[in-house]
């Protein structure tokens, strides 16, 4: 397993270094910004963990290239401010865990190893429909290459819509696939998620079949694109 | 110069001592054209009737010199020396108390006047004389008398020496009519400016409320900033107010850029901190000897003062921090997706519900604070799964977040403890243990309320209630 470091404190990077070598990792170290942008896009790691608070550039924004190279490297961001907004910030340029400082070594280690063995699920096919993708290994979804930040339930929903592309969906079938059994399912549950994965996706992409319920459809042009 | 502004202002005040005080705008601009009004509409009137009285008199002693003058130019004496009576053609000298009355007398030794012919309107009655008479000038004297049946005559009389003999022509009219005619007119001008007073102050009125409407304007929008729903003034303003509200504007970003730099200050503090404790914590590793457990117990105890302290700068700089409104939906739906993300391998469903245009009455990084904790408390402790619904409050002044999770949840007896700083529900579960705490300090600096109950998915509910708004 490779595993990239990007710290730029050396106290802490020599101490995880050795932590995660001895855990049986083969980590690379890069102390700032450029240098782990570099190493990121160059070197096929399984995880990496970034400082965001790194010389040169920012972690943020080195998440954000990677990612929108189609980087999809797990990736674990440390952060010294606490607050929610840089964890909220670090998640929207793509982070998929965060851990606080300061931190306990093992609880690392355990944020790690559950990374990379999410990492490593077997391998689904990719469902597309028009500019929309969605990868079920990963649980992600895209739209025209932009990801899109879904719920889980905004994603069942957009999963099971998109297996069941250009098909028209009844609003019951839709509730007993989106809520496991002691759910409760209350009548306007489905308008609301309907509600958001339009504002989400685009609202043409979703079709109300009046009486009958939603079909997912790719847009015109994209049809015709094709 | 200011002196003189000064004893004005003391002389208005002993006038009129609100002058002087608080009292309202509007109030003072209408009293102050009241005051012109009714002093200039007395003036107005008093002037207009004399100047009607004097003319209408004017006019009417006309006719009385007119018989006074012809008296006097158809006096003639006879053989005897007495004075014969002249011919006067008018109508109404002839008939008995019609009104025009004329009178030719002697005045004798003691000035006292004595008829000798009359009109026969008169009948046996006399006509007085002036109470002074001139008799220099031998110009007609006019005056008010009493005539017969208490007629008020307005009278002249003429003094004349011919041939050697004090003689005093008199002539009166009833002036009855003139006086109700001035009277009337009086009347009418009064009561015409009255009615032009009465509407010019409900004019004025009017226009002082429309000259001042941007002034009540920026009064509610100052309202609603310092009740959160603007951030600063929007509103288009005249250019005698445009001043003050930039100035309020400069303020306002003054205090947002405070509450900034104060933030970043913090922030860096907490970086240039928290790195180092990093290190020691992790140079002190899982190793068991006594140094380490030391290092270990210090660390956290450090950062624990760091954030309360850090937490305390930030309270202090929100304090100054008003008018910002935060929407509920978006920073839900960012938390969810996050922490469903990092709990994936958990399966933790986080079911969320709040109206589209729900607005926190605060800055979004408390929101996000507060149901940040108490979200990632909820991920740690539920099976799979979690509730979370945002309502506006009846009142429509606040919001209640529920956030429900379906875990073991904990004994009522212990709801009050974990609020308490660095208390945690149980030490070997992650997080930082100051979350809620965290949670409860914010919500009673925006005046709301955090507390616990069972939910009825089976774990813990916590009940945040909040300043909060639709947009």
């Amino acid at each position: 397993m490779r595993i990239l470091l990007a710290e730029d404190d050396p106290d802490l990077s020599r101490q995880l270094k050795s932590s995660l070598s001895d855990a049986g990792y083969v980590v690379d170290h890069a102390p700032d910004g450029e240098e782990a942008h570099f190493l990121g896009d160059t070197e096929p790691y399984d995880c990496i963990i970034l400082d965001l608070g790194l010389p040169k550039i920012d972690g943020v924004s080195v998440l954000e290239r990677w990612r929108r190279d189609g980087k999809a490297t797990p990736v674990l961001i440390l952060t010294a401010r606490g607050a929610w907004s840089d964890k909220v910030s670090g998640f929207d340029a793509g982070a998929d865990d965060y851990l606080t400082k300061p931190f306990h070594t093992e609880e690392l280690l355990a944020r790690l190893r559950a990374l990379v063995r999410r990492a490593a699920g077997h391998a689904q096919p990719l469902l597309v429909c028009g500019g929309l993708r969605l990868d079920p290994r990963a649980a992600r979804a895209s739209v025209n290459g932009e990801p899109l930040r879904l719920t889980s339930l905004e994603y069942r929903l957009l999963h099971y819509m998109m297996l069941h592309n250009e098909r028209v969906i009844s609003r019951i079938e839709l509730v007993e696939h989106l809520y496991d059994q002691d759910f409760d399912r209350d009548s306007n549950t489905i308008e609301v998620f309907m509600g958001r994965l339009r504002k989400k996706i685009g609202t043409e992409r979703i079709e109300t079949v009046r009486g009958l319920g939603y079909r997912l459809k790719p847009l015109p042009d994209e049809v015709s694109g094709i | 110069m200011a002196g003189r502004k000064v004893v004005a202002d003391g002389v208005i005040a002993s006038v009129w001592p609100s002058f002087r005080g608080r009292g309202s705008l509007v109030g003072r601009l209408i009293r102050l054209a009241a005051i012109w009004f009714i002093c200039a509409l007395i003036l107005i009137s008093a002037g207009l009737t004399a100047f009607f009285n004097y003319s209408t008199v004017t006019r009417f002693q006309a006719g009385i010199s007119d018989i006074v003058r012809n008296l006097y130019t158809h006096t003639e004496f006879d053989a005897g020396g007495r004075i014969e009576i002249p011919e006067l053609y008018n109508i109404r000298t002839d008939d008995i108390y019609s009104g025009l009355y004329w009178q030719i007398s002697e005045l004798d030794a003691a000035d006292r006047v004595v008829a000798i012919h009359r009109s026969a309107s008169l009948a046996e009655r006399e006509l007085k004389g002036p109470e002074k008479l001139d008799k220099t000038s031998g110009a007609p004297v006019y005056y008010n008398a009493q005539g017969p049946r208490n007629q008020p005559l307005r009278q002249v009389a003429l003094y004349l020496r011919i041939q050697d003999r004090p003689l005093l022509f008199i002539a009166g009219e009833d002036r009855s009519e003139v006086d109700r005619n001035v009277g009337q007119f009086a009347l009418i001008t009064g009561s015409a400016l009255i009615v032009l007073a009465l509407g010019s102050l409900a004019a004025i009125f009017l226009q002082v409320r429309i000259g001042l409407r941007p002034l009540f304007d920026l009064t509610d929008e100052l309202g609603a900033v310092r009740s959160g729903e603007k951030s600063r003034l929007e509103g288009r303003y005249p250019p005698e107010i445009a001043p003050v509200t930039e100035q309020i504007n400069a303020l306002l970003s003054y205090g947002q850029e405070v509450v900034e730099r104060q933030r970043t200050h913090v922030g860096n503090l907490a970086h240039a901190l928290k790195t180092p404790l990093s290190v020691l914590l992790t140079r002190a590793g899982d190793s068991p000897e006594p140094l380490a457990d030391t290092i270990r117990k210090q660390t956290a105890l450090m950062k624990a003062q760091v954030d309360h302290h850090l937490r305390r700068a930030r309270a202090a700089a929100r304090a100054q921090h008003m008018g910002e409104r935060t929407p509920v939906e978006p920073v839900m739906d960012e938390l969810a997706v996050m922490l469903e993300q990092v709990f994936r391998d958990k399966g933790v469903v986080i079911d969320w519900r709040a109206p589209e245009n729900l607005a926190f009455r605060g800055e979004k990084q408390d929101f996000q604070e507060i149901a940040g904790n108490l979200l990632e408390n909820a991920c740690i402790w539920c099976r799979k799964r979690i509730r979370v619904t945002a309502t506006l409050t009846h009142e429509a002044e606040g919001m209640t977040l529920l956030i429900e999770d379906d875990g073991p949840g904990m004994p009522e007896s212990r709801y009050d403890e974990v609020l308490k700083r660095g208390a945690r529900l149980d030490e070997s579960a992650p997080g930082s243990g100051l979350g809620l705490s965290i949670v409860d300090e914010l919500v009673r600096a925006y005046g709301g309320r955090l507390h616990f109950e069972r939910s009825a998915l089976g774990g813990l509910k916590a009940v945040v209630n909040l300043p909060a708004n639709f947009t």
